[in-house]
């Protein structure tokens, strides 16, 4: 009788202890939703108020309708899209190849760029691209990522290639493919799963990416979390929209972080990368 | 005999003369990102080497001064003290994570209803976007509109000045770093817990062990790797930590909370002192790179002694 | 169909040889097995017939072409992998056509080659499964369907069967020899298991630390072993030695015992040390011989395998070594700690030098 009580009241302290443990993460997202949802003078009452009597969505509808944000929506989408895609296409085939080889000394200097702080990358490539006249575009932007998005994306793939038996590409070999045919139907099929890894986290992190916008980017190639840095700072706006923008640039990745949890801990743990 | 050992000798020796190999070569594959890495990250690099010793501010000729930007760093106050702000801040944000995230992934290592979901809203922190995140806790920080302020006020505390006040603006940093990583911890610890044996523990089970007892002579010493891996990494970004930083205090009030990080780029991109600010990004990779060197050296000695439970 | 002809083949990683000088010549649609402990050499050698390992010295030949710089994938040849190497993410149809359409071959010609492999491999039903669905058993199918299916010069197996359990794989044993049977094809195969060699080939190599003990035809091998590795290696349970030396017409074990060479006795050896052989059915009740203790007796139905224990030795650990092993077909009321004397028949004997190990 004792003993299955006790195991219900094991799992309940146990649920309660896992409920705590999520509250910062849970209660600090809501209070976004709560201040991007009230109008000025409800996020200047005190005591402060979780849920307002009116929505204020206009908060939402103003960030939206001003076409900038629209613009710079678009701009972290291109710069995000083009960094990610180029990454693959470059660093799939080498993370294939360094496995292969097992050039495994070849992955420090992956690791060190790693631990490389972000701002002194920004230096000599900010001279460069004014050299090269590329300021005002997104070129540089792009081009930085990389710095971002190439070593997240080799690293998850030479852990992932060296996981996949050696075995089949000798089977392949036996059949008559040769290097690419064995590289394009047989390793990277099978690698897919690692690729889905590698392509949310580059994605991620370069979405994320603040510190070589608020350098290279202009008024018009500002991605989104340096537009809304700006709005913090130049225009002066209320809590409202301000919270609205910031909840609006984080949210695709909130949504796939919840969605795609499983991929980004397998990547995460078998890497343990960070970008910038 | 001795034929057939001279016969063999030739086979070898024309074999081995031979260049062309079975195997494909997998260069052609790295190539390409070879080309990048060199363009992106080794240049860079050389290039912040060959600039620190130049005095080159933008706008301004350049000329070589040799170490002279290094000997102005020793007497930088200004850069003493980002260092010394730098270094409480990386050893909070290494030790409240660690100590929460380690609780944390023992209380997911059981059989959880919904335990992805969970899983997944703990580590949005990490993976959120750092200046949006950054904007909210500057409203939370507020001392009068703030909701933390307001909970203190709650259970009789307060109210704090929080970042707008030298004296607790490093701690209420390291409040948002540790919020924000404490799930990679748990997620490395995660794994490391999975990877344990289940004998011991019934074993200990048998034994008479405690929980605690369980956890500290079991549990303990064989995460310790893992531990090991989350103290470099948790190192190296705390360090590196400029995002929530810059977002929040830009390292004010005054410098109370300027690390180097932000130091370096004051130097570089507000004042354009280009060689300077190289010499900077220099000693701080420098700095990033021998604490690595120690971490991993500390880490591979935890891996010998991890069986015997010290 | 082809020859294959291995000469003086060696193969080293760095500084330490693997392969030390091994030459096989290998007939057209022979069945060849390569049979050694784990370690010695096998699957080095087969992935240098392959093209998978580069050849350190020496020359492998298919039909008198020297093949040595020739890439697999020119080499016309199939293997079955011990793990299967099953393309995971291709249908069983796509797995067996995938050298096929590498290959450009028409569309007509695939589907007619698979089916015909599925057809003598008993796959038709699971030609759309993926390898995950299928079981042990039929994923070793389909690795050889892929093989089949290939028509190719040579078939190389690398210990095909050693993931099966046991009854499976005597099923599969038969099959495979069947298949060889029907399709004539030029064939070398690696395992571990000496009864699979002794069943399966019509020519075995012994080998051993990456040298050959012996090649011949399995009964060969068991009748005429050239050195005590093959005697031991070969024939289950493995044949029992006893140290001792030649004298008159006879041989005498370290304990005085006599036993019989039938007048075998090698020239001008009188008082030579010597190793006696014989295997465990051989043994016989005889008047004169060894006498030894029955420690174990264990009837399997069929036959009946005791451990004997010479007298004159204790049940020490070093003693263990001495204890011999007698199996006989009839059933037996012996029990354990009854004294016997036993001999074999003495044609049936072997004698080894002790030092080199080469048969007498
Ligand atoms: N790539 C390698 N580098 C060094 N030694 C190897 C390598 N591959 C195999 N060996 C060694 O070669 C020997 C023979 O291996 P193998 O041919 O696989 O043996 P078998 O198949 O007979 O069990 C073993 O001792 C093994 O350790
Ligand atoms: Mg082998």
């Amino acid at each position: 009788m004792s003993r299955p009580l006790r195991k219900l009241l094991d799992k309940a302290g146990m649920a309660v202890c896992v409920l705590l443990l999520v509250s910062p993460a849970l209660l600090f997202f809501l209070w976004m939703l709560s201040l991007s949802l009230k109008f000025e003078i409800d996020n200047g009452a005190y005591p402060p108020i979780l849920i307002p009597e009116r929505f204020a969505w206009k908060n939402y509808t103003t960030i939206l309708e001003g076409n900038s944000f629209l613009l710079y929506f678009w701009n972290s989408l291109i710069v995000t899209g083009a960094a990610t895609l180029f990454a693959l296409l470059v660093g799939v085939p080498a993370g294939y190849g360094i496995a292969r080889m097992r050039a495994h000394k070849s992955a420090v200097v992956i690791m060190i760029a790693r631990m490389t702080p972000g701002l002194s990358f920004l230096i000599p490539l900010f001279l460069l691209f004014q050299w090269l006249g590329l300021l005002g575009t997104l070129w540089p932007q792009i081009i930085i990522h990389l710095v971002v998005t190439v070593p997240i994306v080799i690293w998850i793939m030479i852990g992932y290639f060296e996981t996949t038996p050696m075995e089949l590409e000798e089977a392949a070999m036996v059949d008559g493919a040769t290097r690419w045919q064995i590289f394009a139907k047989v390793a990277l099929p099978i690698a897919k799963p690692g690729i889905v890894v590698a392509f949310i986290l580059s994605v991620i992190f370069s979405w994320n990416n603040f510190v070589f916008g608020i350098v290279l980017a202009s008024r018009e190639t500002r991605t989104l979390p340096v537009a809304v840095y700006n709005m913090l700072s130049f225009e002066q706006v209320s809590w409202g929209p301000l919270a609205a923008a910031a909840l609006v640039v984080t949210l695709p990745v909130l949504i796939l972080t919840v969605a795609a949890q499983r991929q980004i801990v397998a990547g995460l743990t078998a890497g343990a990368v960070k970008g910038g | 005999m001795s034929i057939l050992t001279s016969s063999d000798r030739v086979a070898g020796a024309a074999s081995v003369g031979r260049t062309k190999r079975l195997r494909p070569s997998y260069w052609p594959f790295v190539v390409p990102a070879l080309v990048v890495v060199v363009g992106v990250i080794v240049f860079p690099w050389v290039f912040t080497l060959w600039m620190s010793a130049m005095e080159w501010r933008i706008g301004e000729e350049q000329r070589f001064v040799g170490l002279q930007n290094y000997v102005r760093l020793a007497t930088d106050v200004r850069f003493l003290e980002a260092m010394g702000h730098t270094l409480v801040y990386t050893a909070l944000s290494v030790v409240a994570p660690l100590v929460l995230g380690t609780a944390a992934a023992l209380a997911f290592n059981t059989k959880l209803p919904a335990r992805g979901l969970l899983r997944g809203i703990f580590v949005m922190p990490m993976m959120a976007t750092p200046v949006a995140i950054a904007l909210v806790w500057t409203m939370m920080f507020h001392p009068q509109l703030g909701v933390l302020n307001y909970l203190l006020s709650l259970v009789g505390i307060g109210p704090l000045q929080w970042v707008y006040h030298p004296s607790t603006v490093i701690l209420s940093l390291v409040l948002v770093e540790t919020w924000q990583w404490t799930p990679l911890v748990m997620l490395i610890v995660l794994g490391g817990l999975a990877s344990l044996p289940t004998e011991p523990y019934e074993s200990a089970q048998i034994d008479g062990a405690t929980a605690w007892q369980r956890f500290r002579y079991l549990t303990l010493p064989m995460i310790k790797p893992f531990l090991m891996v989350a103290v470099i990494i948790r190192s190296i970004d705390a360090l590196k930590s400029f995002d929530i930083l810059y977002t929040i205090t830009q390292g004010g009030p005054g410098t109370a909370s300027e690390t180097i990080n932000l130091y370096l780029y004051s130097v570089a991109f507000t004042y354009y002192d280009i060689g300077y600010g190289s010499a900077i990004a220099v000693v701080f990779f420098v700095l990033i790179i021998l604490l690595s060197l120690v971490l991993l050296h500390l880490r591979q000695r935890s891996a010998w002694n991890s069986g015997d439970g010290k | 169909m082809a020859s294959v002809s291995i000469r003086n083949v060696r193969k080293s990683y760095g500084p330490v040889e693997i392969i030390k000088g091994v030459s096989i010549d290998i007939q057209d649609g022979e069945f060849v097995i390569l049979v050694g402990p784990s370690g010695c050499g096998k699957s080095t050698l087969l992935r240098m017939i392959a093209g998978l390992e580069e050849i350190s010295g020496g020359t492998v030949a298919i039909d008198d072409r020297v093949v040595n710089d020739m890439p697999p994938k020119d080499r016309d040849i199939a293997m079955v992998f011990q793990n299967y190497a099953l393309y995971p993410h291709m249908t069983i149809a796509d797995n067996m056509s995938f050298a096929l359409r590498l290959k450009n071959t028409a569309k007509s010609e695939i589907t007619a080659k698979v089916e015909r492999a599925a057809g003598i491999l008993g796959l038709g039903p699971l030609l759309d499964r993926f390898p995950r669905q299928l079981s042990g058993g039929q994923r070793q199918r389909v690795a050889m369907g892929r093989a089949i299916v290939r028509d190719p010069k040579v078939f190389l197996f690398d210990e095909p069967l050693s993931n099966l359990d046991a009854k499976l794989r005597v099923q599969m044993r038969t099959e495979i020899k069947e298949m060889h049977q029907r399709l004539k094809t030029t064939t070398v195969y690696v395992t571990h298991d000496q009864i699979e060699a002794m069943t399966m080939a019509d020519k075995i190599v012994v080998m051993h630390d990456g040298i050959i003990e012996q090649i011949g035809a399995p009964l060969d091998l068991y009748d005429h072993p050239a050195n005590m590795f093959v005697a031991g290696f070969i024939g289950s349970p493995a044949m029992n030695f006893i140290p001792g030396s030649i004298g008159g017409d006879g041989f005498t074990t370290e304990d005085g015992s006599r036993l019989p060479l039938g007048g075998r006795v090698p020239a001008a050896s009188d008082g030579r040390p010597a190793v006696y052989g014989v295997r465990p059915e051989h043994f016989r009740l005889a008047d004169e011989g060894l006498a030894a203790e029955v420690v174990v007796v264990e009837p399997t139905g069929s036959e009946t395998q005791m451990v004997l224990r010479p007298l004159g030795t204790k049940a020490g650990r070093e003693d263990r070594k001495r204890e011999l092993t007698w199996v006989l077909r009839e059933r037996t009321g012996a029990r354990p700690g009854e004294v016997v004397r036993i001999a074999p028949d003495p044609a049936l004997a072997h004698l080894f030098n002790p030092d080199t190990g080469l048969r007498l």
